[in-house]
């Protein structure tokens, strides 16, 4: 079976179940994702971002309906996937190179060349130098690069990000912003960005999906011009077309949801 | 003393950074003086309150009868066997205690139903005192080193795997939803991520038990031992030596505190490059 999308969500829905009550986080929701697109998903907190991205890393299972990463269920975290979180989620006891082989470890694809390209993507990310230091020793920016290179490391064909630059500084930003889109481009890897950060959401991907409502579904998909998808993040930002797009997110996301409550018991 | 001299003389007032240091010298020295003056006071007064007769030597004795018998046990050469034998209890009971209630919370951290099974029989041990259960140790294990041994272990093992596995659990869940994602088992969680995090908190454990182990085999050796520093302390009291029963409680106080430094050093190698949050 050869498969036209990367990721494919058909029907999804998973509900969260506690002693006291039970929360559906999503219902019925269906996308698919050619190879090679960067796709963002925003919306309110509690409306499903970060629960569709687990269902699509593996980390959860759905409840009804299916999903499938190039044509092949997801049945467990797989092997094509790389997942970055907010937090950087290096081991403090283990050195920066040390860090940066902790997926190839773990995977046990843990090799001489694939250490080598790992500490090639270090250089490139300005952090060549710093191999031997301890996360201790780095800058919040710093150390999300290293985050960023051991996910690399695992050379993902798609990589989930949940709010990976919502905790440094706006320059760092920035420039990781440019950084992640010129190697999703090089190696045409097709991405998923959940944020709360809407001009990031504008001036990183392809398409935005706004994800409303409790049970969170997708209340619609924003289509970025070609004009912008050309230009790099931070020259996106400053296109004449940029900024009625904001408003229009802007107002999307501000608009009531309708509420759906018998679900809590 | 020229050198001493050097090390206290007041530096170029322009150099602010050179009257810092030298600031900060004094009252290092100051301390370390003082620290010292304090022990001579007690000491010095101990002496001299026996020789004056304010002190009563035959209750407690007097530091050089105590210096004296030192020297004496160690000519005839059996101190350093009582004091081998007690270090060496310790060492054993204090190293199976701390690995045993590792390997204990290990095993309830990986089986939750066993953790909730076994939680108010770890509870109601944990509030035991365990020197109670001598007596039990004493007719299944004989009056002697098993014995003493299991005392060392018991007072140590149950609060190192309520430490231990409450450490397991406060593990930074990003880390482990990170290593999911990467594929991890289990035991790939466990070894790369659940245990060198809990590092610290071993550490901690070990500290406490280093004084535990020893309240365990003094305690042991109270009951059963023919040997060690318990036996000396007990022996010095029945015969009522008391000049044995300060020595041997000086000699406990200095081989605890070792023990303790080398725990404290092992902790600054191991955790040179962890921050606390």
């Amino acid at each position: 079976m050869v498969a036209s999308s990367a990721i494919q969500l058909d029907n999804v829905s998973k509900t969260y179940i506690s002693r006291h009550n039970q929360v559906t986080a999503i219902r019925a929701v269906s996308f698919c994702v050619k190879p090679g697109e960067f796709i963002a998903l925003v919306g309110p907190s509690g409306c499903g971002k970060s629960t569709v991205l687990s269902l699509i890393a593996g980390l959860l299972q759905p409840d009804e309906g299916e999903i499938r990463l190039f044509g092949e269920m997801v049945k467990g975290p797989s092997l094509r996937t790389g997942y970055m979180l907010q937090h950087d989620g290096l081991l403090e006891w283990r050195t920066v190179a040390e860090n940066i082989a902790l997926g190839l470890e773990i995977r046990k694809e843990i090799n001489k060349q694939r250490l080598k390209q790992a500490h090639a993507l270090l250089h490139e990310l300005g952090l060549g130098h710093a191999d031997q230091y301890y996360p201790s020793q780095l800058s919040g920016g710093m150390r999300q690069r290293v985050a960023l290179v051991r996910t690399l490391a695992l050379e993902p064909d798609i990589l989930l990000l949940d709010e990976p630059f919502s905790a440094i500084d706006y320059q760092n930003k920035l420039f990781l912003e440019g950084l992640l889109n010129a190697i999703l481009q090089r190696n045409e890897m097709t991405a998923v960005l959940v944020t709360h950060d809407l001009e990031e959401a504008l001036a990183m991907s392809d398409r935005v999906f706004i994800l409303g409502g409790q049970p969170g579904a997708i209340q619609r998909i924003i289509q970025l011009p070609e004009e912008i998808r050309a230009l790099k993040p931070l020259e996106a930002r400053s296109h004449p077309l940029f900024r009625p797009l904001f408003h229009e997110l802007w107002q999307e996301i501000q608009q009531p949801h309708s509420f759906h409550k018998e679900d809590i018991r | 003393m020229k050198a001493f001299y050097n090390l206290l003389k007041p530096p170029n007032h322009a150099d602010l950074y050179a009257r810092y240091l030298w600031r900060l010298r004094l009252r290092e020295i100051s301390i370390r003086l003082a620290q010292i003056s304090l022990l001579l006071l007690l000491i010095g007064g101990w002496e001299v309150g026996v020789r004056l007769g304010w002190i009563d030597p035959f209750l407690f004795s007097s530091p050089s009868r105590i210096a004296s018998l030192f020297v004496q046990m160690i000519t005839e050469g059996d101190l350093f066997h009582h004091i081998g034998q007690t270090a060496l209890e310790t060492l054993i009971s204090f190293l199976l205690g701390t690995a045993g209630g590792t390997i204990i919370a290990t095993v309830i951290w990986a089986f939750p139903w066993l953790a909730r099974v076994l939680d108010p029989y770890l509870v109601i041990l944990n509030s035991m005192p365990k020197v109670a259960l001598g007596p039990l140790f004493i007719v299944t294990m004989g009056a002697g080193f098993g014995s003493i041994l299991a005392m060392g272990i018991a007072i140590t093992i149950i609060i190192t795997t309520l430490v231990m596995y409450s450490s397991f659990q406060g593990v930074n869940p990003d880390h482990l939803k990170l290593a999911r994602a990467f594929g991890a088992t289990q035991w790939d969680l466990f070894r790369k991520i659940i245990f060198p995090s809990s590092i610290p908190d071993l550490i901690a454990a070990l500290k406490v038990n280093v004084g535990l182990a020893w309240v365990g085999v003094i305690v042991g050796e109270f009951l059963v031992s023919k040997a060690g520093l318990g036996y000396l302390i007990i022996y010095g009291f029945q015969v009522f030596n008391l000049t044995l029963v300060l020595l041997s409680l000086f000699i406990v106080a200095i081989c605890a505190t070792i023990m303790y430094q080398a725990v404290a050093y092992l902790e600054k190698r191991l955790l040179r490059h962890r921050w606390t949050e």
